[in-house]
């Protein structure tokens, strides 16, 4: 712990490296860190929200859709940028010693300034329409953290893994496209499927729905999420940083010899 | 517990396995394949003992493969041992190659706030170093240019700066200042002799025979990961001599 105050300036260096170096020489420059979330979310809408139009009920189905996407968006973009970021900081792993997490919490970090932006910008306009500013807002700040603890951890396992099994990069790349259609970002559970079953699976088997699902409960719904949900949002979170950091730490030795 | 600018190496080894790919593939850690193709592992490091004292400057010669560059990374704690311990007291700085950690697109300044903070050094620690650091490379105006546009020797100025004021306790280089010119070179020469005169220990590696004479009090003889001879320079350069064919 003392190690990583001690290297905060190196983060801090980290962050910057990583947001100037991605979109170095390009005309737009940083602002590629929204425009690209936000195409993104302009072709779901379209797809989600204009043309399939969904027979749901959900009042103001755009906002519901851009809260989930959103998370979305900052969970599989975080994993994608970590799972090279390693690789891409090779130069630096062979030749100093120093903190090798801090090179994934610094992809991390610059993602998760892009989604607190873009989520902001749908929070604010969500709050207008609803028209109500409701009590568990309150709860925002706490889910944010466990989602950022949480994706830090998986992204600490994904680039490492990556760095001595090349496959790990592409498997994610594949997996997060169906794993997208499979999370309740433009659905709700209990819309698409009517088995209890398949219901309880969707929420609970996929680790990122509890975090969308209490997210879009607050910022849309308005409305406090269940305890069920809190807990695993919580404990999933500590779970992931944990196994994510032990696993890091165990594998981070011989980082210099493989990149 | 190791003093300051202390360096000890106990029966330490080290392999690396060859290969064109240095990542495994799932397929080949899966089926346990990944050790069984390929060349053997080479043994960079086998079985080597050193102690050094605070404020001794080491040289290491070797044929090339010898197990030099492995040897200062080992003590820069950038690779692990297999087995045997390492131990360096203090911190330790490492010039290894040219443009280390140097990110090509950003500025020689921009550069050298990235290498302190490499080195655990805080935004105020490094802010104080800048001036002297630049004015030591000789870069001038260039020091706010990307480095891209560097040529070798600007190269190795910046990166010989940084590292010399980095306040080490243990230097380590690697070869790298044969690149500047002479000038440069006598100028390394004296910063270096200035942090061994405050308590710093050297461990200089080079194939330059007159280089490692003026610097270096010891010189150890690495030959196939072994340390086969250890002792004054005096008596180790005729060693390494003969043992190259060359005297």
């Amino acid at each position: 712990m003392g190690e990583l105050l001690r290297y905060r300036f190196l983060f801090e260096q980290m962050v910057r490296r990583e947001l100037r170096q991605k979109y170095q020489g390009s005309v737009l420059g940083l602002a590629w860190y929204v425009i690209n979330p936000l195409v993104l979310m302009g072709a779901y809408y379209l797809v989600f929200a204009v043309a399939l139009r969904p027979g749901f009920k959900h009042p103001a189905y755009p906002l519901f859709l851009l809260v989930g996407l959103t998370v979305w968006i900052f969970f599989s973009q975080s994993l994608l940028a970590a799972s090279s970021s390693l690789l891409d900081q090779g130069a630096l792993i062979r030749k100093a010693r120093f903190p090798r997490e801090t090179i994934p919490a610094a992809t991390v970090a610059v993602q998760l300034v892009t989604f607190l932006v873009v989520l902001a910008l749908v929070a604010v306009v969500t709050v207008a329409v609803r028209g109500t500013f409701d009590a568990p807002l309150v709860l925002a700040p706490v889910l944010l953290l466990a989602l950022a603890a949480f994706v830090t951890g998986l992204a600490l396992a994904v680039s490492v893994l990556h760095a001595y099994y090349r496959d790990v990069g592409p498997i994610l790349g594949a997996a997060l496209l169906p794993w997208f259609f499979v999370s309740p970002i433009f659905f709700e559970p209990g819309d698409v499927v009517h088995s209890d079953v398949a219901r309880e699976a969707l929420t609970w088997a996929n680790p990122i729905a509890p975090f969308i699902i209490a997210l879009r409960d607050v910022l849309y719904g308005g409305a406090w999420p269940s305890l069920a949900t809190t807990l695993y949002v919580l404990g999933g979170a500590v779970l992931a940083l944990a196994g994510g950091l032990a696993l890091f730490r165990r594998m981070a030795a011989e980082l210099a010899v493989v990149v | 517990m190791t003093a300051l600018g202390e360096v000890v190496l106990d029966d330490a080894s080290r392999a690396f396995h060859v290969r064109a790919d240095p990542g495994r593939t799932l397929k080949a850690a899966l089926l346990g394949r990944s050790r069984e193709s390929g060349p053997p592992p080479v043994q960079a490091l086998d079985g080597v003992s050193l102690r050094i004292t605070p404020g001794e400057t080491v040289g290491i010669v070797g044929r090339n493969g010898a197990g030099k560059t492995s040897t200062l990374r080992v003590l820069a704690g950038i690779v692990p041992l297999d087995s045997g311990r390492v131990e360096v007291g203090g911190r330790a700085v490492a010039l290894l190659e040219l443009g280390a950690g140097f990110g090509r697109d950003f500025s020689g300044r921009e550069n050298i706030m990235l290498n302190g903070a490499l080195h655990g050094l805080s935004s105020e620690e490094i802010e104080a170093r800048t001036d002297d650091i630049i004015a030591f490379s000789e870069l001038g105006h260039f020091i706010d240019v990307p480095v891209r546009t560097y040529s070798s020797g600007m190269f190795v100025r910046l990166g010989f700066a940084i590292a010399a004021h980095m306040d080490a306790d243990v230097l380590l280089i690697d070869e790298v200042l044969a690149v500047g010119d002479e000038s440069f070179q006598r100028k390394c020469e004296a910063r270096i002799a200035e942090r061994i005169a405050a308590g710093a220990t050297l461990v200089l590696v080079s194939h330059d025979p007159a280089l490692i004479a003026r610097t270096c009090a010891r010189t150890v003889v690495l030959d196939a990961g072994a340390a086969v001879f250890d002792g004054p320079t005096g008596e180790a350069l005729p060693f390494y001599h003969r043992l190259m064919g060359t005297s």
